[in-house]
């Protein structure tokens, strides 16, 4: 099953199409990150599916319920963090907690204590005199302590110093029973997403990109360094699926965006023969930007 | 804390840098047979790593006769892991290819290479010697 599925998903402001026919899918027991830049539309699809913003055009299914239909009993099983961090400003952490927890059956009292001691929260204190971190804790807490199945993530970790945003995924793993529990994260924190995730969905300008899962991602992308013993540095016919070229005295340097190993290598031998061939993976950050980039020049055929 | 050091970069799948770390651990004797393996929970918290991926270690692990899987005891380090040679020389993989690849660029041959390993090896074991 997946836990979130959209199907042609739109969202227009007027003249603006924020989210212009997406088809998402996220199945059930991944960690999903959703990539891009600001503006790209994270957030209000987020919203959509949070039943927050009401879609213009398809339609998105949440825990295999209808958006538009999502009532208590799916709540109960969705964390939601937004970007924006609205907290009753007046009462204290503790107060908070109270008021939250009989709002759930499945809150669990022992996991809350622990959450609080381990994200070091102060329950006596007021929420407006909490800083950044804190706020994000209190919040992260209070939608941890009844083990959802869902967690959805907006931009979490933006304005985090290392040691919240540490504290932060603990907490998020914290709650981790393998196989039922799903995560879709939207985030600029592109080595935090790295080591947690496993799927990984790029969206510029209200258009998805690309999805695909991390390890097939890793794969498939290579840096390619290519020495030539002799010195002409003439423009090759080069296929489509290679990225980001650059020539420097001897060397040529691209991204293959379609590694398989040994045919890459043929393939690099017969179009530079006699040359020093060396592929090395990439880190996420380097694909992504070589995505962003590389999308201006190209035909997007070259992203699949 | 984890019985295994690692430093987790960017770039490399996280599961094939863990189950390195891991090997490198039990090739060196910083972990022993019988002692025991952090359970998948433990390992996704500590590295701050996707559950399905630290799933994913132990089983590869498992299988690959590194780790024995006992019920309600957990995963510990087996009896005989990475005893033969092969598997030992097997981790030297990464470390070679690069430098099969360097040796590439300078236009050497297998047996310049062969030669370059050998003197290296003396000068270093004679170092080494009391």
């Amino acid at each position: 099953m997946n836990a979130i599925e959209t199907t042609g998903l739109n969202c227009r402001f007027r003249q603006l199409e924020a989210v212009h026919s997406l088809d998402l899918t996220v199945p059930a027991g991944s960690v999903y990150a959703l990539l891009g830049p600001n503006g790209a539309g994270k957030s209000t699809t987020i919203k959509m599916l949070m039943n927050l913003l009401r879609p213009t055009g398809g339609s998105a299914r949440v825990l295999g319920v209808d958006s538009l239909q999502l009532s208590p009993a799916e709540f109960s099983r969705i964390g939601y963090v937004a970007e924006t961090i609205d907290l009753p400003e007046w009462m204290t952490v503790g107060q908070f907690l109270n008021y939250c927890r009989p709002f759930y059956k499945k809150w669990d009292v022992e996991l809350e204590k622990t959450l609080l001691q381990k994200f070091d929260l102060p329950p006596a204190r007021k929420i407006k005199h909490l800083s950044r971190g804190m706020r994000m804790k209190t919040l992260l807490l209070s939608v941890l302590a009844y083990r959802p199945d869902l967690l959805v993530l907006d931009e979490p970790f933006s304005g985090l110093d290392p040691v919240v945003r540490d504290d932060f995924i603990r907490g998020v793993l914290e709650v981790s029973s393998l196989g039922n529990w799903t995560v879709f994260v939207s985030s600029h924190d592109i080595e935090e997403v790295e080591r947690l995730a496993d799927w990984v969905g790029l969206i510029d300008q209200g258009k998805l990109k690309l999805a695909e899962k991390l390890d097939s991602l890793q794969q498939r992308f290579r840096r390619i360094e290519v020495t030539r013993t002799n010195g002409n540095a003439s423009s090759p016919k080069k296929p489509v699926h290679w990225l980001g070229w650059e020539e420097a005295g001897t060397l040529t340097r691209f991204i293959e965006t379609q590694y398989k190993s040994g045919e890459t290598e043929k393939l690099c031998a017969d179009i530079f023969p006699g040359a020093a061939i060396n592929a090395q993976p990439l880190p996420l950050r380097e694909i992504y930007l070589s995505l962003a980039r590389g999308d201006s020049q190209k035909p997007s055929s070259a992203l699949r | 804390m984890l019985p295994f050091s690692i430093e987790i970069r960017p770039g490399l799948p996280i599961a094939e840098q863990v189950l390195f770390a891991v090997k490198k651990a039990v090739v060196t004797g910083q972990m022993r047979p019988g002692d025991k393996f952090p359970s998948v929970r433990a390992l996704s918290q500590e590295l701050r790593i996707n559950p399905n991926t630290a799933h994913k270690v132990v089983a590869q692990l498992v299988e690959e006769g590194v780790l024995v899987t006992t019920p309600a005891v957990g995963s510990v380090v087996a009896e005989r892991a990475l005893g033969d040679r092969r598997a030992r020389a097997e981790l030297l993989g990464p470390e070679l290819e690069r430098a099969i690849v360097e040796a590439k660029k300078l236009g050497l041959t297998a047996e310049d290479v062969q030669a370059a390993v050998a003197a290296h090896w003396r000068k270093l074991s004679d170092h080494t010697k009391p």
